[in-house]
């Protein structure tokens, strides 16, 4: 049931891998976006054995480098005679006649199980190989692998790691219960995780991503969980009187902190990653929940009503030096750090609905993310490029993706049942 | 023996007045069938038959009975009617729920005089065991902070309950937040109505 992944790099030309970062000019002429067009992927056996499975591996790319906002991509079929894995001139010439500047050529063998295939990234312009990978693999890892060819494009234009083959936690009511499920980051394979019946919240990914915390009435007290994503066995990590919520884990997967009332209101604690020693860190009569950790893991944001409403403060990690951080709005509520630390995302209500916003923390560059439905629980992707959230927009609830700058937005979840609480896992 | 004959005499009892509620009494407003209840605790003891037998089986009937009755005002009655049995159905017992405003978790003077009723209930009776006060919220807000507040009113009516002689240590708390509506919809009608307290015997 082990899934292998086999990468083998190979014609990439040290020449080309100069160890500049940012290889590519990302500015085209006249600073439109680069245009990438994906050719669906050839078959390399002779006879060609068509699959159609494979086919919609360069809509995958042409959505991920879509939405990553760094270049405009199409998925298109291959120049009519397009045969071997390296463009012909003429192959060069059509796409840069048709306003391309960067190819993805994609070729694959199957042979009884197994599938070979191969992404070539091409400079149309200069008509050079920029990167190359082969993947070797069953049918199941096509996905995955294409995700990962993705990653290369973006590490390729910008140096930065992406987060194609990243997942999303999330919780579905599909099966007429609040249950937890994990899928691929564009909404793709979903796997349930708890099925237990009962009602269950607020997941959270540990660091490393193989683990989850959430909260669940199962045992009839919502207590905290904790479970491995490849075992359906679950831990209590806290079933402390009273509220056991709103866990998430320490950047550096060492704590917990969480919303306990087992003295009286719900306030912020932490705990060790095996749920004892509980250290309290607000001390106020007022509700205190919705920790949320920067990604050095000294500060702390939540949410308080300790001044009448709901509002976002920051503290320390030890409680000290506890600041508001939101100052518009009446009734905001669940703030995430990104991970570059910059910014906190987090949803105001207005007139009963809410919108997702981010802020500085400074206080200043208030910007609204969001205006179309319900938007709430936003959770930023590990390169802090895109927040996923859940919406209601029409019809019924779903989990949505987006630049962290609000544009992109589209629902990745799929199938029926209502989406909340989404949390992205880390690289 | 004694005790649990006087278990079996409360459990048939509750079986009788929720199959009343629902035959007879559907569009009596959810106030009043508490003073029946008290009554009817000492009105039921004719059969001797029926005394013995346990206190799972006159259970088990309730809860036949009290779905059985529920799918039916489900059909025929008006909506109102039809959810107010749903709720009855789903609490089990014969506490009347109270209500809160919006974001607030203070007990209203209307809940203060259902609450005066549910402690006479638990004081007069001397089968009430443990009892479970659940505050839920109405599905405006967020669901996290939603928990917090269905704890906080919770433990308001916990608290009112024991200022009013309650033994605190019969008392316990759980909030669902929004995620146990008594109610759909979207409006202030359905609002209102979740936005509530219930108390349940625990066993």
């Amino acid at each position: 049931m082990k899934i292998f992944l086999l990468l083998l790099f190979f014609t990439v030309s040290p020449a080309l891998l100069n160890a500049q970062s940012g290889y590519i000019e990302v500015n085209a002429p006249g600073s439109r976006l680069l245009k990438l067009a994906v050719e669906t992927p050839l078959s390399l056996d002779s006879p060609p054995v068509n699959l159609e499975f494979v086919k919609p591996v360069s809509g995958v790319i042409a959505f991920d480098m879509n939405m990553s906002g760094v270049v405009t991509a199409e998925s298109l079929p291959p120049q009519p005679n397009a045969k071997k894995a390296a463009p012909s001139d003429a192959d060069f010439v059509l796409w840069q006649n048709a306003g391309f500047d960067l190819l993805v050529r994609g070729e694959y063998t199957i042979s009884e199980e197994r599938l070979t295939i191969e992404f070539r990234l091409f400079d149309v312009i200069n008509r050079k190989l920029i990167i190359a990978k082969r993947y070797l693999g069953t049918a199941k890892d096509l996905r995955r692998f294409t995700h990962s060819f993705s990653d290369e494009i973006l590490r390729a234009i910008t140096s930065e790691k992406g987060v194609f083959t990243t997942r999303i936690a999330y919780v579905s009511t599909q099966t007429g219960n609040k249950e937890i499920y994990v899928m691929d980051w564009d909404g793709h394979n979903p796997l349930p995780l708890t099925k237990n019946g009962s009602i269950n919240l607020n997941p959270d990914f540990s660091p490393d991503g193989r683990e989850i915390i959430f909260t669940s009435y199962k045992r009839g007290n919502p207590d905290l969980y904790r479970r491995s994503l490849s075992s359906t066995a679950e831990i209590v990590l806290s079933n402390r009187t009273g509220l056991n919520i709103t866990g998430t884990w320490s950047p550096d997967g060492n704590k917990i902190a969480l919303a306990l009332s087992k003295d009286g209101d719900a306030e912020i604690y932490t705990l060790d990653k095996d749920g004892r020693h509980p250290t309290r860190l607000t001390i106020n009569p007022a509700l205190d929940l919705y920790p949320a950790w920067s990604p050095d893991g000294k500060q702390i944001a939540f949410v308080s009503d300790r001044l009448g409403k709901p509002q976002i403060f920051v503290m320390n990690a030890d409680g000290g030096d506890v600041r508001r951080l939101t100052t518009s709005g009446s009734y905001n509520v669940n703030p995430r750090w990104s991970p570059k630390g910059d910014k906190i995302a987090y949803s105001r209500m207005v007139n009963g609905s809410f919108n997702l916003f981010s802020i500085a923390l400074d206080g200043t560059s208030d910007s609204q993310l969001t205006t179309d439905g319900n938007n709430e629980n936003p959770s930023w992707s590990a390169d802090s490029r895109f927040i996923c959230f859940s919406s209601k927009r029409g019809g019924n609830d779903g989990v949505y993706v987006m630049r962290a700058d609000g544009t992109g937005q589209v629902k990745v979840s799929q199938g029926k049942g209502l989406f909340f609480q989404p949390v992205w896992s880390a690289h | 023996m004694r005790k649990s004959i006087v278990a079996s005499l409360t459990g048939i009892s509750m079986a009788v007045l929720l199959s009343g509620c629902f035959t007879s009494k559907e569009a009596v407003k959810n106030e009043e069938p508490v003073v029946p209840a008290v009554t009817a605790e000492k009105v039921v003891p004719a059969s001797p038959s029926e005394v013995a037998k346990a206190a799972e089986t006159a259970k088990a009937a309730e809860t036949a009975k009290v779905v059985e009755s529920a799918k039916v005002a489900q059909a025929e009655a008006d909506k109102k009617v039809a959810l107010q049995n749903a709720k009855n159905a789903t609490t089990e017992n014969k506490f009347e729920a109270v209500y809160f405003d919006f974001d607030k978790s203070d007990i209203r003077q209307d809940a203060r005089d259902v609450l005066s009723k549910n402690a006479d209930l638990i004081l007069k009776s001397t089968s009430v065991g443990n009892i479970q006060v659940a505050g839920h919220c109405d599905d405006r807000g967020s669901a996290e902070y939603n928990m917090a507040l269905g704890e906080k009113r919770a433990k308001s009516v916990q608290k009112y309950l024991t200022t009013i002689g309650v033994n605190a240590e019969k008392l316990s708390v759980i909030s669902y937040g929004k995620e146990k509506p008594a109610v759909k919809g979207d409006d202030e009608a359905a609002w209102a109505k979740n936005r509530r307290a219930e108390l349940a015997i625990i066993k």
